[in-house]
């Protein structure tokens, strides 16, 4: 009978162990999004800067040119890779209404009350690189 | 599928049909992501395409997986996804394999 009890407990601590490492292999593989988020925040704030700081209608031409290019690039990325995080589909959407919302904010201010004022942009495309630069930190630490 | 025996050894808790040790670990891989490719945990879990498909249609009938095909550019693709049966199933399973590991070293 002791013997049965200790073959069901071993069986327990491996298969608690076997499901610790399957989940850390998972976590290694949903790395991507860290990436993705970066390259999210930084191509936000270089429109925001293009559109900002560059005449129109090259700043706007140039910043809606880099940001849809990298969109696409990081769609396309997404939909390659093979596993997706936990909480991916809440995390993705609080990314982008946090950058939408800041995104907005910052241009409508800026388009209205600050024209080509590099104190206005410059902090205004580091705020909206926020939530991208800081959720990619997040993800790399999980 | 997981029953509850209260004043009964631990073992009792343990759901019969996540406790097979392939199907334990497609479950665990699945319960750390949101969908996984099923080229993702055939090679995580380290298994043939066919036995990997046989114990996915055993989780499927069991409702504790979901099978999603479609096709990323021309490449068909198979995701796979827990259910929210499935993860309920796998807490409670895993919730069974701490007790059992605990109720040994309280010995």
């Amino acid at each position: 009978m002791a013997e049965y009890a200790s073959k069901d407990t071993m069986a327990a601590v491996a298969a608690l162990a076997r499901e610790q490492e399957l989940r850390s292999t998972v976590r290694d593989g949903t790395k991507w999004y860290a990436w993705y988020q970066v390259i999210f925040g930084s191509a936000a704030a270089v429109m925001v800067l293009s559109i900002g700081l560059i005449s129109r209608p090259y700043g706007v031409a140039i910043g809606c040119g880099i940001w849809f290019t990298v969109i696409i690039g990081l769609s396309i990325y997404a939909a390659r890779q093979r596993v997706a995080r936990l909480g991916f589909k809440r995390r993705h959407a609080s990314l982008i209404i946090a950058w939408g919302l800041l995104y907005g904010g910052v241009l409508s201010a800026g388009l209205r009350w600050f024209p080509g004022v590099v104190a206005w942009w410059v902090p205004g495309a580091l705020l909206v690189a926020l939530p991208g630069l800081i959720g990619g930190y997040l993800e790399a630490r999980r | 599928m997981t029953t509850s025996h209260p004043g009964i050894h631990p073992r009792h808790g343990l759901d019969e049909v996540i406790h097979a040790p392939v199907r334990f670990s497609i479950v665990a891989t699945l319960a750390a992501a949101d969908k996984a490719e099923f080229g993702f945990v055939r090679d995580t879990v380290e298994v043939s395409d066919s036995v990997l498909s046989r114990q996915v249609a055993t989780l499927e009938k069991a409702g504790y997986v979901a099978v999603t095909k479609g096709y990323v550019g021309k490449r068909p693709r198979t995701w796979l996804a827990l259910t929210p049966d499935g993860r309920a199933a796998f807490v409670a399973h895993c919730q069974a394999l701490r007790a059992i590991a605990e109720t040994a070293a309280d010995r």
